[in-house]
């Protein structure tokens, strides 16, 4: 996270970024905009330099944080930037630091040498007239903390980030004054979770249960996520082709979404209660692990037949979500990168929405247009459940093979365990990383979800006043 | 088609019953002196099979007793919820128990003359069979049901209300027959013949064939074509019930049979390819329905109809088209050959037509299958007041819509080295960007693309439709210009 200083005069950064509304390129820079055919049309940029100052005209239309972020994409080499939001109002500013810290974002921690190329930007210098910037920002930060804090720990490789080091990297949370209570493979036997058990099985790594409570202070029942921390995916039994597994370290981001929200939550001392159970397990091919066939009975009774442990998110999400509604939440929202499916339908532009509940769902919508995040209602349908039917157990948990609607039956087979609590079914898979940096996005792992719950938490639950 | 008569309320003496009876309903009409006339075998039969009327049962009695051969009940679900569909499946379900009884009743007493007619038409469609090919069919495997009676309260009104319904359930039938002919059979020519008998229903019929197409640059629908020995045709019906007003337009992909060509499809499951004219067989049976119930609009149904076969005179990989409307196209793959097709069809008819909005339809792509099953068809559309309107029809006749995403981060994903755009996009979200493509030819008309490959074609029997060809669409479509678009 950048360090952000806001003040009302610009000092001699290294970088200097200039929102230009469209078609307003201020006089000064006139002659060089011309000659880069820079217009200000809306996340365009023009590059120039002056003495030993990089400086960048970013065009900037209704999304200050898409103009935020394109122009930081420019000036990474720089150690300081400063926007120049003087004329502009609060939220703008503010949106411009936004896009900029969250473009800034970069993972090097692993790295023992220097990358010439490395983004080098720790500082931002926000000049803004607006007194009421800093209110507004103060308002951002948390939520731009935990996607980042997300983004690192979707980041990390699964030889470190273990079921246990997962837990390890909560204690972030922890200091922020969010209780966390870990139950262990015993504790979880003794409680009947037989997905997560079953999942967890075939690693040298025991799975876990982490479950974060964020107190508030307007009490009442809490607003629960749920979050899938698959911390490695090899398939298990149904082991994944070769090509590209390595992507499954990031099988944990809905896990990791979700604890980013619950320090967005903390460090913005939201009133509102909240609590996070997070499943974590590592799906690795052993002689303990779960076979194909085998039949699972879960946290809430319910028996499971297993067709392809490929498919073990919704094992794991299914025990916390019955784990989760015994808290009696007032909702329910889980994230899970869950299917190939999803990223057929919607491609990487949005996450799908899966729902029982069409008032809950229409607020993750507009909570996730706000936030650049977006979802897309998907349906569960009769034929999606039917599909499930299994011969020798109440259900199965996927249909063998391919091309099947797997999205949709995946969300028809959670919707067993979440009672009659108003839920919504977020499959991130797709959009939890980004294969290629853009002006708009850094490449990685992108912290979805984040900013779209601690906004459906500002938006639907909180009582102000 | 089964014969269908009305005739007021009485207990038949002789011949099979089908009851279709509400959850919780109390012992009403037809049922209840059916009931005592067989001395209670039905109160029996439901006590026994746990039948209690809920949407979906079903319970058939054999030799009641009072003359009948059979009796089989259906249920409607909850009274508060009763809709045409509902009685239109309950009478499907019960046309498929019947169908060994030379002639049957249903009774249809229990609500009105215009659900009774309903109730005639979820018998006659779900009664359809395609047999044309089967020659050593035994008798006993030969449904046998070939009339029904509808008894209603109200039999003149019953019977007023049935034309209109026939003429869909017409259009239904032209649909599945085309759907269900094998390509060697329905090649563009033949499928253009079919389409010209349809003069007799009042449309006004238009065939082009190779040569008018390449006089108006339709090179975009020639390149799909180019490999196959059938030549191309498009064909344009319209239906003048409307007066002045700007008409409606239907568009649909009619592939005769997709090999995929060059860029050649497995082997397996290959042979479905034959009903890749689902989207033009539906645009068809729709403007039948149309003129069929001489519908108060003015439409334009419009199918491009050709053939993807690989061979030496096929597109390949890599070629460039120049579209009908300009625009140049690289076609990386000659299995998105739907789009290519719609492509010049969709701008021919705004040209041409300058409809009030235009809907297509096509089987394009696997990808919706993977994202909504069977159960849904793909909706894209640039207008939410069309779309609205789409999803409300879809679920009143129970052809059901899923409406999709569309926007900008798809369409740049079109962007080609050295034409406009290309004609695939990678895996992802590709049932959008093959939406995205088709946008590219629409030149501002509110416009829905029906993305009906999960919908075109059953594999197992439902209550209205028997397994195979479906004719996703027909009534979706009729459904919206009766209930929006009719003078």
């Amino acid at each position: 996270m950048l360090s952000v200083r806001i003040g009302s005069t610009i000092g001699a950064a290294a970088g200097l970024i200039v929102p230009v509304a469209p078609g307003r390129v201020p006089e000064r820079w006139r002659t060089s905009a011309a000659a880069d055919v820079f217009t200000g049309k809306p996340e365009t940029t023009c590059l120039m330099f002056a003495g030993n100052q990089r400086i960048v005209l970013v065009g900037l239309g209704d999304d200050a944080e898409a103009a935020g972020a394109c122009a930081a994409a420019q000036l990474l080499r720089c150690p300081t930037v400063a926007i120049d939001a003087r004329g502009l109002s609060a939220s703008q500013a503010a949106g411009l630091a936004a896009g900029a810290c969250l473009r800034a974002w970069h993972a090097d921690t692993l790295r023992t040498r220097t990358d010439e190329h490395a983004p080098l930007l720790a500082t931002l210098e926000l000049v803004s007239d607006d007194p009421a910037t800093a209110t507004v920002w103060a308002s951002l930060a948390p939520g731009i903390e935990g996607n980042l804090f997300t983004r690192d720990l979707v980041t990390e490789p699964s030889n470190t980030l273990t079921p246990a080091g997962f837990i390890n990297r909560l204690e972030r949370l922890v200091q922020a004054g969010v209780v966390l209570e870990t139950l262990d493979a015993a504790q979880l036997a003794a409680l009947g979770f037989g997905g997560l058990l079953a999942v967890g099985g075939g690693s040298v790594h025991p799975p876990c249960l982490a479950v974060l409570r964020w107190a508030g202070t307007q009490g009442g029942a809490p607003v629960a996520f749920v979050g899938k921390g698959v911390t490695f995916d090899t398939g298990g039994i149904s082991i994944k082709p070769a090509d590209l597994m390595w992507e499954m370290r990031a099988d944990m981001a809905g896990a990791a979404a979700c604890a980013g929200a619950m320090l967005a939550l903390a460090l913005r001392r939201s009133p509102m209660p909240a609590i996070a159970v997070l499943p974590i397990a590592e799906n690795a091919t052993g002689a303990a692990s779960y076979r194909p066939g085998d039949v699972l009975r879960m946290h809430n009774g319910i028996t499971v037949q297993v067709v392809d442990t490929d498919a073990e998110g919704r094992l794991i999400l299914a025990d916390a979500l019955s784990y989760a509604a015994a808290q009696k939440p007032a909702a329910l929202i889980d994230m899970a990168t869950l299917t190939g499916s999803i990223v057929a339908a919607l491609g990487h532009e949005m996450a799908g929405a899966f729902d029982n509940h069409a008032g809950l769902a229409e607020a993750v919508r507009r909570a996730g247009q706000a936030t650049g995040e977006r979802v897309w209602r998907m349906p569960i349908g009769m034929d999606h459940r039917r599909a499930l039917d299994s011969d020798i157990a109440d259900v199965a948990h996927c249909v063998d093979g391919r091309g099947h609607p797997d999205a949709c039956q995946a969300a028809a087979f959670l919707k067993d365990f979440v009672g009659d609590l108003p839920w919504v079914h977020l499959d991130i898979a797709g959009v939890e990383s980004c294969a290629e940096a853009s002006d708009r996005q850094a490449k990685g792992a992108t912290g979805f979800g984040v900013r779209l719950l601690d906004r459906l938490v500002a938006e639907r639950f909180e009582h102000h006043g | 088609m089964l014969e269908i008569t009305f005739a007021e309320a009485a207990l038949p003496t002789s011949g099979a019953l089908g009851l279709l009876v509400g959850e919780g309903d109390g012992a009403s009409g037809l049922w209840h002196a059916a009931d005592e006339a067989t001395g209670g075998a039905i109160t029996r039969a439901f006590a026994a099979a746990e039948f209690t009327g809920k949407e979906g049962q079903s319970c058939t009695i054999l030799a009641p007793g009072a003359g009948l051969t059979r009796i089989v009940a259906a249920g409607l679900g909850k009274a508060a919820e009763l809709s045409p569909r509902r009685v239109e499946e309950a009478s499907g379900v019960l046309a498929a128990a019947l169908a060994r009884e030379p002639t049957a009743c249903i009774a249809a007493d229990a609500f009105s003359a215009a659900h009774a007619a309903h109730a005639a038409l979820g018998a006659v469609l779900r009664s359809y069979r395609f047999d044309l090919y089967r020659t050593k069919q035994k008798p006993e495997d030969k449904p046998r049901l070939t009339a029904v009676c509808v008894l209603t309260v109200d039999r003149a009104a019953a019977q007023a209300a049935w034309p209109a319904l026939k003429a869909v359930a017409d259009g239904v039938f032209i649909t599945r027959d085309l759907v269900s002919e094998p390509a060697n059979i329905l090649n563009p020519p033949e499928f253009a013949r079919r389409i010209e008998k349809l003069t007799s229903l009042g449309l006004k019929i238009e065939t082009f064939g190779q040569a008018e197409l390449e006089k108006l640059g339709f090179g975009s629908l020639l390149g799909v074509s180019m490999g196959s020995a059938q030549p191309p045709r498009m064909v344009v019906m319209q239906w003048q019930g409307g007066g002045d007003e700007k008409p409606v337009a239907f568009i649909g992909k009619g592939v005769t049979f997709d090999t995929g060509g060059i860029s050649i499809k497995p082997a397996a499951g290959m042979e479905d390819m034959k009903w890749d004219m689902g989207g033009a067989g539906t645009v068809v049976g729709l403007m039948a329905a149309l003129a069929g119930r001489r519908a108060r609009v003015n439409a334009v149904g419009l199918v491009g109809l050709v053939e993807n076969m690989p061979s030496g005179t096929a597109q390949r990989p890599g070629d460039v088209v120049t579209s009908y409307s300009g625009q140049t196209i690289e076609v990386l793959n000659t299995d998105a050959e739907g789009r290519l097709v719609l492509a010049d069809v969709l701008w021919y008819a705004q040209e041409k037509f300058d409809p009030r909005w235009m809907v297509d339809l096509a089987t394009l792509t696997g990808a919706i299958i993977v994202a909504l099953g069977h159960e849904h068809a793909g909706l894209f559309s640039n207008d939410d007041a069309l779309s609205d309107k789409l999803l409300a029809a879809g679920l009143a006749t129970g052809e059901k819509l899923w409406r999709m995403p569309m926007g900008r981060e798809y369409d740049k994903q079109l962007k080609s080295d050295i034409a406009d755009m290309k004609n695939i996009t990678g895996r992802p979200g590709s049932s959008i960007t093959a939406a995205a493509f088709l946008a590219r030819f629409v030149n501002e008309k509110p416009w829905a693309h029906l993305d009906i490959a999960g919908t075109a074609w059953a594999t197992k029997d439902s209550a209205m439709v028997p397994k195979g060809s479906t004719a996703f669409g027909v009534r979706l479509l009729d459904r919206l210009v009766a209930d929006h678009y009719e003078v």
